[in-house]
């Protein structure tokens, strides 16, 4: 069983375990523990024994042996303390008629969207996601969020009590309640995208690589949801956004914008999918924001450089993602995209606009628009001050590196 | 035991360190991805052999808020209370180990970490001190 990616079998099976476990015998919590307990047992022995023959059933079998320990020593605890457990009802934990038989698939997603329960911040969605659906360990993911495993230990036990406490049942939900657990369940992989994507190396950071992982889940969502145009985009956007990974920083781990990447580096492969995704997604109506951020970055990586963007179209696409919601954010890269279109007067004017909005007129970003803005028009000075502005209120060490760097550039 | 190392800077030292001269010149991005480069690999034998707790490196020292409590009974909050060349906590490791020696030992070898001013990350010292615990001997 040699050059068998073990690691990787492992965690596309993670979900389809938990899931029949859960299935079978309920109690989502403790079903959990017990399924990284028999990843934990079979990374520790399929390398030597070899790959059972069905891997799958394995790790089904072990894990619901381990459920089966958990459970008696839970119950003498619970007997012990006199609570009263909040036990799924049998009833619940069927899903599905006995004539139709749950698939692995539906399991991978009633998991997620348990996982993205509205009773979790965002943290613990986060968290529970990567662990209970991406079968990361806990050490793997405290280490991602830089954070002590003991904290996130805590944070994922107290994720699964609240599953518990909230005796959500484990079946697809229905009708509104569906649609709205599927758009947290994609904000999550967006945020989990964002935290591999944003973070640059440092001298503390050891990383799982969370943008990967972010994709590969989105990649599952997909697959199981083809015609959801949204999860369509939000894939599309990963892609087309991780595609400039490669040009994104200089041999020193230095940050090299946009305008300045070279772009023989980013990725063609992930541009062409992302593209096509974006393509197939849009025309399916319902435009929502994932499909129209893509569609920018789509612009931005089609561009042979910076001069040559289509940023009439990028200004447009900006104003359907304004009407879909009050967001500051985007209205700082509209005026920056109105600089490119019709000239940094125009973008300079936006920005004025914007500068009363307490929600960006703190933000770095807005001093390094209002900086680029202000170069473009041919004003040094003005240029210098606000990037020296921008770098005063970043704390990240390499964006500061970065606004100083085109400070200097200007002159003293 | 637990010990915490605990390492220092000026605002001098990160405005030298993110390309801002002062009247010594800045680092060039060669100088900070060899000391991240340094930091990282000794963070990761930590992890490695078990003995990393936690690590953070902290924000500039001009992005510090100072509290105190007021006469009136209403906090007193200060921006940025530090002058420029006052050395402050930077960034801290904190690390489980079988002894103080052991701990000292992994705090000292921050000391190799190049930098162009030839001193760890600026600075002339490095801190460890064990994290006070509140556990009571076991009696027998």
């Amino acid at each position: 069983m040699d050059g068998v990616d073990i690691e990787g079998l492992l965690r596309r099976l993670a979900p389809q375990v938990l899931g029949a476990v859960v299935r079978r015998y309920g109690h989502f919590d403790l079903a959990e523990d017990a399924t990284q307990e028999a990843l934990v047992a079979a990374v520790a022995q399929w390398p030597g024994d070899g790959v059972p023959d069905d891997p799958r059933a394995w790790l089904i079998r072990v894990a619901s042996r381990r459920l089966t320990d958990l459970l008696r020593s839970d119950q003498a605890r619970q007997r012990r303390e006199d609570t009263v457990a909040a036990w799924t009802l049998p009833e619940e934990r069927l899903a599905a008629p006995a004539d139709q038989p749950p698939s692995d698939s539906d399991d991978t997603l009633v998991l997620l969207f348990l996982c993205c329960h509205p009773a979790l911040s965002p943290a613990s969605q986060i968290a529970l996601t990567l662990r209970a659906v991406g079968g990361l360990s806990t050490a793997e993911i405290a280490r991602a969020f830089l954070v002590p495993e003991a904290t996130m230990t805590r944070r994922i036990s107290r994720a699964k009590q609240r599953i518990r406490d909230s005796r959500a049942p484990f079946r697809m939900p229905a009708g509104d309640e569906r649609s709205e657990r599927l758009a947290a369940v994609l904000h999550t992989l967006y945020l989990i995208f964002n935290e591999g994507y944003a973070s640059t190396s440092g001298p503390y950071l050891q990383r799982t690589e969370l943008a990967a992982e972010a994709i590969r889940l989105a990649r599952t969502v997909h697959r199981l949801l083809p015609d959801d145009a949204e999860v369509t985009g939000l894939l599309a956007l990963m892609l087309l956004t991780d595609a400039r990974r490669p040009a994104r920083t200089g041999p020193y781990g230095e940050l090299i914008p946009m305008a300045d990447q070279d772009r023989g580096l980013w990725d063609a492969a992930a541009i062409a999918e992302g593209v096509a995704l974006v393509s197939e997604a849009l025309p399916a109506g319902d435009t929502g924001p994932y499909q129209v951020q893509a569609a920018i970055a789509a612009l931005h990586d089609e561009a042979a450089s910076a001069d040559e963007t289509d940023w009439p179209q990028i200004v447009a696409l900006y104003e359907v993602l304004l009407r879909l919601g009050d967001n500051p954010m985007v209205a700082l890269n509209h005026a920056a995209a109105v600089g490119m279109a019709k000239g940094p007067a125009a973008g300079l004017a936006l920005l004025e606009g914007l500068a009363s909005d307490r929600r960006v007129a703190e933000d770095h970003r807005f001093y390094a628009v209002r900086a680029h803005l202000e170069e473009m028009a041919g004003d040094p000075v003005a240029a210098r001050e606000s990037y020296d502005l921008a770098a005063r209120r970043t704390t990240n060490l390499p964006q500061q590196r970065y606004l100083h760097g085109r400070a200097a550039r200007l002159g003293r | 035991m637990k010990y915490i190392i605990m390492l220092y800077a000026s605002q001098q030292d990160y405005d030298l360190m993110v390309g801002n001269p002062t009247d010594r010149p800045a680092w060039d991005p060669e100088a900070v991805a060899k000391m991240h480069a340094f930091m990282e690999q000794w963070t990761g034998e930590l992890v490695e052999s078990g003995e990393f707790v936690d690590g953070q490196g902290l924000a500039a020292p001009a992005h510090t808020r100072r509290i105190q409590g007021g006469r009136d009974g209403a906090p007193v909050v200060t921006d940025g209370p530090y002058p420029e060349t006052q050395e402050v906590l930077a960034g801290y490791t904190i690390v489980e180990c079988d002894s103080f020696d052991r701990a000292t030992e992994i705090a000292a070898r921050v000391t190799e970490c190049p930098s162009p001013s030839g001193e760890p990350n600026g600075s002339e010292y490095i801190d460890v001190r064990p994290l006070a615990n509140y556990q009571s001997d076991l009696e027998i």
